[in-house]
């Protein structure tokens, strides 16, 4: 198999904070990988590691088969980089921004000039183009941002938050533009995002917690791991129908949140529905598909809690 | 390939941005005149010099040099907001790498210096009598102690996180650089600590060279001191490029989970 990520254990510490304990990955060539997990769990890091701006205290990680640490040139060469926070020079116009990412990235003269009028055209900047950047809209800085990471064609695209702070116009035009680029060029995506929904149509998820992975693989399985409905209990009644359900051996997992409980059911949802409507001090109950979310809660919740149950 | 790509292109964006910052611009070439105008000739009704030059001519130099050093300096300790705003990582994610970076920087802002050191030269005649062959050795001076500004300003910036000891950086750093140079008074006369400052401090020799291409007394040897001001930038520039961390944006002062203060716990997971 021919992998665009590669690490073995690969930890960062900040001093005696340990920031990303051991991470092991492997990203095949054009494929779609969801980094998620809470603020701190070290997605940042990683990707920092990756994108060879942050060198690994242990362990290791290759881009297509380069070293991050003894071989930077040649991983930068390959790689498209959006950080958290927008990298635009508000001074400069939009197409001025984009030729000096060009000239970063390596193109000269007219193959440079030919990249950003193509990119200008792709992202739909052209209206924008000669405008300075600071009088851009949020959305439309981030776009140019992403038209920035995406100009040179790289083969690899590390997106931090790339949607973050967004409307779900912007963030729709954004991962519709990504897809396309994904699609005309073969290439591999690892993102992070605190919008689950989005990472639904990857091919992959790997989810952190305190700096190492939790949770790997696609979706559909994670989602799968924890019943085929979720039932959502609120009430003072709640833990008692989160039991009673535990015990009538539907139930599969059972999360705490901070308004009660969410269960993850199997099997025939009759007789699940039949005990909540008689189980006193409910305030809502409701059945729906399992998603990414729960997956969430369920693995980074705190493991001495779920072993309580 | 690659490199000089980059390198133009900082440089292309850094005076695209000077170029827009119109009033830094404008200030940075109004100091110097107003040095001229106000310190000039209020010194000259009660200054006599063994050289016999007017007061004015012998700043002269001096002023040329603090227009240079302020242009280039200021303009590559700007650095450091590229660091707070997140342009300095795009940089630093580039093929190029640290040395593309630094020259593309040191170029930038020795041009900007270049332009508000020249302006000020431009004057000259108003102060002093130049010979038209003067010129070309002027110019070259300039180039020399506005590339050795500039070399000094990275080498501020190298380590400085923040932007907001800025106004600190002229008071303490420029401002005695300049005042034990030379330029406003000769060294000579100094006491004996002053000066070994004033030998050490490389903008000495930098006025000293400018006075030997615009004809007047020097202090030095030419040679000395365009030896010093061509090391000094030398130097500067190794000793940036070791210095230069390209990690720190990401450590203590950053957002999100790159930070130790944000991240989540301490030592080895059990």
């Amino acid at each position: 198999m021919s992998l665009a990520i590669e690490t073995e254990g690969l930890g960062r510490d900040y001093g005696d904070v340990r920031a990303l304990d051991a991470l092991d990955l492997e990203v095949p060539r054009g494929a779609v990988v969801g980094l998620l997990g809470p603020n701190g769990a070290g997605k940042t890091t990683a990707m920092l590691c990756l994108a060879t701006l942050l060198s690994p205290t242990r362990g290791g990680a290759r881009i297509f088969g380069h070293d991050v640490v003894r071989e930077r040139a040649a991983v930068r060469r390959r790689l498209g980089l959006l950080f958290q926070e927008t990298s635009v020079d508000g001074l400069l116009t939009a197409e001025e921004n984009l030729l000096f990412a060009a000239r970063l990235a390596g193109l000269g003269g007219r193959l440079a000039r030919a990249a950003v009028s193509e990119t200008i055209e792709r992202i739909g900047l052209g209206p924008r183009a000669r405008r300075p950047a600071r009088e851009l809209s949020g959305g439309w800085r981030r776009l140019l941002d992403i038209a920035r990471a995406t100009l040179h064609q790289p083969d690899l695209l590390i997106l931090d938050e790339p949607t973050v702070g967004l409307d779900p116009e912007h963030r729709d035009t954004i991962w519709t533009l990504l897809d396309a680029q994904r699609r005309s060029h073969g290439t591999t995506v690892l993102f992070s995002t605190h919008y689950l929904t989005e990472a639904e149509p990857a091919d992959r998820v790997v989810l952190l917690a305190q700096g190492r992975v939790v949770a790997d693989d696609t979706p559909s399985a994670l989602s799968a791991e924890l019943g085929d409905e979720i039932a959502e209990i609120e009430g003072p009644g709640a833990e008692r129908l989160a039991r009673a359900l535990r015990g009538l051996g539907s139930a599969r997992a059972v999360l705490r949140t901070g308004r009660g409980f969410r269960v993850g059911i199997t099997g025939e949802r009759q007789p699940v529905v039949e005990l909540a409507g008689r189980a006193p001090g409910i305030d809502r109950f409701a059945l729906r598909p399992t998603s990414l979310e729960d997956v969430y809660f369920a693995r980074t919740q705190d493991a001495g809690e779920l072993a309580a149950w | 390939m690659s490199g000089w790509s980059a390198v133009y292109g900082i440089v292309a964006r850094d005076l695209t941005r000077s170029t827009r910052q119109t009033s830094r611009l404008l200030g940075g070439v109004a100091r110097p005149f107003m040095w001229l105008l106000l310190v000039g000739t209020g010194f000259n009704a009660i200054t006599r010099l063994e050289s016999g030059l007017p007061y004015p001519a012998f700043v002269f130099p001096g002023i040329v040099t603090m227009a240079a050093l302020f242009g280039g300096a200021l303009t590559a300790i700007s650095t450091v907001y590229d660091r707070e705003f997140g342009m300095l990582r795009l940089m630093l994610a580039s093929p190029a790498g640290i040395p593309a970076v630094l020259a593309g920087r040191a170029i930038a802002a020795a041009l900007v210096g270049m332009l508000q050191g020249g302006i000020v030269l431009a004057f000259a005649p108003l102060v002093l009598d130049l010979a038209p062959w003067r010129w070309p050795p002027a110019a070259c001076a300039l180039a020399a102690v506005t590339a050795m500004s500039a070399m000094l300003g990275l080498l501020i910036a190298a380590r400085l996180r923040s932007v907001e000891n800025f106004a600190g950086i002229i008071n303490v750093v420029l401002f005695p650089l300049l005042f034990l140079s030379g330029a406003l008074y000769p060294t000579v006369g100094l006491p004996p600590a002053l000066l070994v400052l004033a030998r050490a401090n490389p903008v000495t020799y930098a006025v000293d060279l400018l006075r030997h291409a615009l004809g007047q007394p020097a202090e030095r040897a030419f040679a000395v001191d365009l030896a010093v001001v061509i090391g000094t930038t030398v130097a500067a520039f190794v000793v940036t490029a070791v210095l230069f961390d390209p990690e720190q944006r990401f450590i203590g002062r950053g957002r999100g989970d790159a930070t130790p203060a944000a991240a989540p716990h301490r030592g080895s997971r059990p």
